[in-house]
């Protein structure tokens, strides 16, 4: 097996873990906790993880996640990859389902998003 | 001559081998096989994550939500650095590799829920769950059902377990679609005054940290679905639910 290509994630990672090998990559992170953030409508051909539910919707910055490659990238072993800030963000239900929620005004959705797909609102 | 017109004895026929083994198992032996040959992993590896796969349960995330609900300074470090809170209850999260299993990361948080806020986990964009500590997730976890339905409408799916919350109470719906892996820490429940760690525990089931069933006092099992029995079903405790 030693002549079989490899990519080299499990060597770089081992004793310290992922997403923790990607820490300190990423360029300094663009939101904190609290900061209003829209997320963007970027193409999502072939792969993405930012659900179609978000896209366009307003939220708050939950939290600082940690810095890793985009999953857009990642999936396709793109080693060069620079690893970007992931947050996580929390969104009222009222604003990603409209008045066809059906719920208390106050319920919430938290999802974890990258850096790229978030402007400020 | 037999009822349905004609002659041979049904009893008698013997069902052809082939028809005990899936196309599922035929590929999976060749699948495996390949691998094997081709130097993708050896068969002691493969082994070794069935042992790791057969190992991971419940038992240390509720231990874990005990110790918490026992010793505020064990909650802060849960709710602060659960990846070492973890290690207090027997679960490395870089195991069985060294890096971390390569579908859970080593990224686990811990929703804590309040009197006002509840919690409930999943993976909209497939299965993803915090294995390590919590064991294999459950089937209705899975299906395209559950991820479609708890991220809209989060009330009607608790009601049809059995959990209706207030309008005072905060549901927060928590999609897994990166690399954290979440719990829910539920709020401890009256009844359980002067409970030693071992009860508390058995209190904790699988559903009360997916946050589909709040933890009581008395109820130690999970919510009964209907299980769709496996064809050649893995014996060892364990196996996926």
């Amino acid at each position: 097996g030693a002549d079989v290509v490899r990519n080299k994630h499990h060597i770089e990672a081992k004793g310290i873990g992922d997403p923790q090998v990607f820490a300190g990559k990423a360029d300094p992170a663009k939101f904190k906790v609290g900061d209003p953030v829209v997320v963007r409508d970027l193409p999502a051909m072939f792969y993405t993880r930012t659900p179609e539910y978000v896209r366009g919707a307003t939220g708050v910055i939950a939290e600082c996640a940690y810095e890793s490659p985009a999953p857009e990238d990642e999936t396709w072993n793109i080693e060069d990859a620079k690893p970007e800030w992931f947050y996580i963000v929390r969104f009222k239900q009222t604003e990603l389902w409209g008045e066809s929620y059906t719920g208390p005004a106050n319920d919430t959705l938290q999802t974890e998003i990258p850096e790229r797909w978030l402007a400020p609102a | 001559m037999s009822a349905h017109g004609h002659d041979h004895d049904h009893a008698r026929t013997v069902k052809p081998m082939v028809d005990e083994i899936t196309e599922f198992e035929v590929l999976e032996i060749a699948l495996r096989e390949l691998c094997i040959e081709k130097g993708l992993f050896t068969a002691a590896q493969h082994r070794h994550f069935t042992e790791f796969a057969e190992h991971i349960g419940t038992t240390p995330a509720a231990r874990l939500v005990a110790k918490s609900w026992l010793d505020p300074k064990f909650k802060a470090l849960a709710l602060s650095d659960p990846i070492a809170a973890c290690k207090e209850v027997g679960v490395d999260w870089l195991e069985p590799t060294g890096f971390g299993t390569p579908s859970d990361f080593v990224a686990f948080k811990i929703l804590e829920d309040t009197p006002t806020v509840h919690h409930v986990i999943v993976c909209a964009l497939c299965s993803c769950y915090p294995r390590p500590i919590l064991g294999n997730s459950p089937e209705w976890y899975r299906t395209p059902n559950y991820r479609r339905r708890i991220v809209r409408w989060p009330r009607q799916v608790l009601s049809e377990f059995g959990l209706e919350l207030p309008e005072g109470v905060e549901v927060r719906v928590e999609d897994s679609n990166q690399k954290h892996r979440f719990m829910v820490m539920p709020v401890r429940p009256e009844g359980t005054e002067g409970w030693t760690e071992d009860q508390l525990v058995e209190i904790l089931t699988r559903d009360s940290l997916i946050g589909v069933a709040l933890p009581k006092a008395g109820v130690t099992t999970n919510v009964i679905t209907k299980a769709r029995p496996a064809n050649n079903p893995i014996a060892a405790a364990g196996a996926p639910s």
